[in-house]
């Protein structure tokens, strides 16, 4: 039974979904009630699921060969299934408010609701192949998510994803095949799968691959060079920019790197190579340069998604520095920034809703007519720079131990990157917080006397983001400890 | 049962922010100006003041005492401890913060929002003691952060757009500096055997030995970064540009208190953390001297040509911490004794002069130097205190100043620290000559504004000559802080002795 179940929350999200535009509603309230169902159902499923942790696998179907489409569920993939399941209910209720004002809410939802298993198939892979396969799914269905408004901006912006996403997906290609070929094995191995007397003299090439491998699946995590699609991508619907491309999409790409790092090439064959210098000189560029573009920057959302794609960098970092406390620094960041963005974006979106605004400088004291918003916006914005107490600095402070230890010259240069994007996140963080509460003495009121926080749809899922954000914070003991196990597990 | 010492960290942060939510209620309502009744704001201030530097000074000087809150993580836990330098801090903060907080219950009343200053004043009060009571690393890290976040409403409190540019530059600046100090802190971590502060330091020889380069670079970063807030070049910048704008009550606590937690944790580094004995004589002592030294002479030199009073004192805050920090770099003990009888006496004088510089703004709106002439014809009193409180900055005795930048020049030439060792007092000393020649004209023009100044129409004349001293409860706080500036010159010996204990415990 358990073993099933590793399939059905595969399934069912995407049965569901596609049931979504077939199915004859008679009213939006009635479509919203089976959505949330389905989502809710399938996250008590996954809980179930995580909470039992069964240890048998179960496989779909066989290509030809050893070849298989299998679900296992190990430590790494609980990690991932559980950020996706907790968030996506909550993403789907501020969904529901959101989508109001935009048009095809059918379609949308199906897209939506299928990704949700999409998703949920990377995380429990038990090979390169169904993962890569789950890989490719997940660009074909997000795609129209994309392209939602119709508007130019929006066709450009699918359009450079697409590119983006299957060049990418071809480099993984590559990589899939030399792990067959000179792996033992398909499935992933903690410590990874490579035979040594396979590889003979060619690890120079293997190394290559690796790279290359690397690059194709962080093409979805945002690394420099393959980042200018996330920001352009923020013509999607809020709901979809802050689940998809601050957390689901854009984490399946720094899973896939943990996966293909860590269970297919194995750390031990990695560390120390000039493979690991290039990603890392890589990791760290990457750090520093989101931050400085989301400077830049003046459209809200584009602006945190170029946070976003330094902070993708924060976990890459953690990943390629190839050490237990690496990982779990990497997953820690995993984790809270999943909380932190999401929030972020959600407030964002709330004003974009709520007003039409969506830069920067019309944002003048938006603090006194949403209270509530930008209050939880301002927590994120700290949370973000890592002020401790709350869940950003845990993380960062385990990325820094982990560099630390390494004694490594650029994994110093890797700290202090970490430390210039933040003091360039409390810039673009906090002007906009300044701009909203302290809008300046002669400022007046009357022009934004339209502007008022939004209903409980969106405000709840916000405080519930808060209150994480403050316990994790003050008390990452028991989430820590786990991560810990788990990235302790892989080497 | 001492947990009790956390009363005046919490208690002052709870009253500040049923203040700060009530204002900011009365804004959602509607309202223009949020301040309510006014004598029952004071009245609140006060009394969360009064009951909470009672219980700060009481915690202080009531023994060694420990509390652990909780754990931030394993081996980090939030924790606090009074030691003899954190009773030194919490008690010239509390007396500062006391005296400027009854100054400006007459002051803020021409600026505004009051339920919003004195709200976020008293939130600050409750950090400050936090950072002083902190035991280790982390504690005071996650303070020094909050003490930059909850002071910058203070410094863009009129709400102009200057303000809120300055404050900005204030925070970018302090959150570099914090964000330097952390990348110090993250190598610490590693290489010292506890993260509590223990005096004389607890770096572990054995795991630094061959790393050397990288902690010294750590170290390094975390002068720099802490400096940021102490005002030392390179990152003095945010001084001059948020001193003028900020209310002078904020300016006051901001000169002489707030930049002081960047002495703090310093000190707290250098000397509970790595000890001295790992820095003297390396590339980072050498340095470190260089900018407090250059930092002294650059601030003084730009005080002396800067016409705008406030602007000017700004100047002078960033060449007298300076001061302090170099007395803690040649890390002898009377050099630190001096540097932390010097914190204590800059304290003093700093917010006294801004306090001044505040009542010339209230009651006749002068910001510049040169407007300042005949001032003493009209108030006597506060020039006086002026000028007692300019004679100590000076050093001249027996005035505190003197005693202080005694044990600094001492300390220098006890040190064997080269060239160091006469360039440091030379430094002091024409610096000290600066320092007379930009505080000094003031109270020249003030008494003796000579025949020439300006020939105006004869009722404003009058009008100037005629004595209106300031309201009593702006002029006992200047009073109090210029007679504490000049009466600890006259009778330094318990201070000094308490002082030198501290310093020989450390070294």
């Amino acid at each position: 039974m358990d073993a099933n179940l590793l399939v059905i929350v595969v399934l069912l999200p995407i049965l569901a979904g596609v049931l979504i535009p077939l199915l004859p509603f008679r009213s939006r309230n009635q479509m919203l009630v089976f959505i949330e169902t389905a989502v809710l159902l399938n996250s008590v499923l996954v809980f179930v699921l995580l909470i039992s942790q069964p240890q048998e696998s179960f496989i779909l179907f066989r290509f030809t060969g050893d070849l298989t489409l299998s679900f296992h569920l190990d430590g790494l993939g609980t990690v991932f299934a559980g950020i996706v399941s907790v968030l996506w209910p909550l993403a789907t209720l501020y969904a529901f408010e959101y989508m109001k004002h935009e048009n095809h809410e059918k379609f949308f939802f199906m897209f939506y609701t299928v990704t949700y298993g999409v998703t949920l198939g990377i995380a429990l892979a038990e090979d390169i192949m169904t993962m890569y396969c789950f890989y490719e799914m997940l660009s074909m269905v997000t795609l129209p998510l994309i392209l939602h408004t119709l508007s130019r901006e929006a066709v450009l912006a699918s359009r450079t994803y697409l590119y983006y996403s299957l060049g990418g997906a071809a480099f993984a290609f590559i990589g899939m095949i030399f792990i067959l070929t000179y792996g033992t094995t398909s499935n992933f191995m903690p410590g990874g799968v490579m035979d040594m007397a396979k590889i003979g003299d060619r690890t120079n090439m293997l190394l290559f691959v690796y790279l290359l491998c690397f690059c194709g699946f962080s093409v979805k995590a945002a690394m420099f060079p393959f980042s200018s699609w996330l920001p352009q991508a923020g013509v999607a619907p809020t709901p979809v920019t802050a689940l998809l491309h601050a957390v689901a999409v854009v984490k399946a790409g720094a899973f896939t790197t943990m996966r293909v790092t860590y269970y297919s090439f194995g750390a031990d064959f990695l560390r120390g190579t000039w493979a690991q210098t290039i990603l890392m000189v890589l990791v760290i560029f990457t750090i520093v340069y989101g931050c400085s573009r989301a400077l830049k920057e003046t459209h809200i959302k584009r602006r945190l998604a170029w946070s976003t794609v330094s902070n993708l960098s924060y976990i890459l970092f953690g990943v390629v520095l190839m050490t237990p406390l690496g990982l779990t620094g990497a997953l820690c960041h995993m984790v809270f920034h999943a909380v932190m963005k999401i929030s972020s974006f959600f407030c964002a979106g709330a004003v974009i809703y709520k007003t039409g605004r969506e830069y920067i400088h019309q944002l003048n004291g938006f603090g006194r007519k949403m209270p509530k918003v930008f209050i939880v916006f301002t927590i994120s914005g700290l949370a973000l720079m890592g002020v401790p107490g709350l869940c950003g600095f845990i993380s960062k402070w385990q990325l820094a131990k982990a560099a630390v230890e390494t004694h490594s010259l650029l994994a110093y240069i890797g700290v202090a990157a970490l430390l210039a994007s933040a003091l360039l996140t409390a810039i673009y963080m906090l002007t906009i917080v300044v701009r909203a509460f302290f809008p300046g003495r002669s400022f007046d009121y009357g022009t934004i006397s339209d502007v008022e926080d939004p209903n409980w749809m969106m405000i709840l899922p916000l405080v519930l983001f808060v209150v994480a954000m403050f316990v994790f914070g003050l008390h990452p003991g028991p989430v820590v400890h786990a991560l810990e196990a788990v990235a302790a597990g892989v080497m | 049962m001492s947990s009790w010492i956390l009363l005046p960290v919490f208690l002052p942060m709870a009253a500040g922010i049923c203040l700060l939510a009530s204002s900011f209620r009365a804004h959602l309502g509607g309202s223009g100006d949020a301040t309510g009744d006014r004598s029952r704001l004071h009245s609140f201030t006060a009394a969360v003041l009064v009951i909470s530097a009672v219980l700060a000074l009481g915690a202080a000087w009531s023994g060694e005492k420990s509390v652990t809150l909780f754990y931030l993580m394993e081996n980090i836990p939030v924790y606090f401890k009074i030691d003899a330098l954190g009773r030194l801090f919490v008690t010239f903060v509390s007396i500062v913060w006391v005296a400027a907080g009854v100054y400006s219950f007459v002051y803020m009343q021409h600026e505004g929002e009051e339920k919003r200053f004195f709200g976020f004043y008293l939130v600050v009060y409750g950090v400050l003691v936090g950072l002083v009571f902190s035991g280790n690393l982390v504690t005071m890290y996650l303070f020094y952060e909050l003490m930059t976040l909850t002071s910058v409403p203070l410094v863009l409190h009129n709400g102009s757009r200057e303000s809120i540019m300055a404050a900005l530059k204030y925070l970018f600046y302090s959150m570099c500096g914090a964000y330097l100090g952390l990348f110090g802190i993250f190598f610490l971590y590693q290489y010292c055997d506890t993260i509590t502060f223990t005096a004389g330091g607890s770096l572990n020889m054995e795991l630094a030995r061959g790393n050397q380069g990288i902690l010294l670079i750590a170290v390094f970063a975390m002068l720099i970064g802490f400096g940021a807030k102490a005002g030392m070049f390179p990152l003095h910048a945010w001084l001059p540009a948020a001193h003028p704008v900020a209310p002078s009550p904020a300016s006051a606590v901001l000169s002489g208190v707030i930049v002081k937690g960047g002495v703090l944790a310093i000190v707290r580094v250098v000397y509970y953390m790595v000890g001295a004995d790992f820095l003297r004589g390396t590339w980072v002592q050498t340095v470190w001297m260089m900018l407090s030294l250059l930092t002294v002479f650059m601030g003084s030199l730009l005080a002396f040509r800067e016409p705008v009073f406030k602007k000017r004192l700004a100047y002078s805050t960033v060449s007298q911490i300076s001061y302090v920090l170099f007395g803690l770099s040649v890390l002898t003990p009377t050099g630190m004794t001096g540097a932390l009888m010097h914190t204590v006496f800059h304290s003093f004088i700093k917010s006294a002069l801004f306090l001044t510089a505040g009542i010339f703004i209230f009651e006749c709106g002068k910001t510049r130097v040169e407007e300042l002439s005949g001032i003493g014809k009209r108030m006597p009193k506060t020039l006086w205190c002026y000028t007692f409180v300019s004679l100590a900055l000076i050093g001249i005795p027996p005035t505190s100043g003197f005693v202080s930048k005694w044990y600094l020049a001492q300390g220098a030439l006890e040190s064997d620290t080269g060239v160091f060792g006469w360039l440091g007092p030379v430094v002091l000393l024409v610096s000290a000559l600066l320092t007379a020649g930009y505080l000094l004209p003031v109270t020249m023009k003030g008494f003796f504004p000579g025949s020439n100044v300006k020939v105006t129409e004869e009722k404003e004349e009058q009008d100037a000559a005629k004595v209106r001293e300031p309201a009593l409860l702006m002029l006992v706080p200047l009073a109090v802080l210029a007679a504490l500036a000049v009466l600890l010159g006259v009778f330094p010996n318990p201070l000094a002795d308490y002082l030198r204990d501290l310093a020989a415990a450390l070294m």
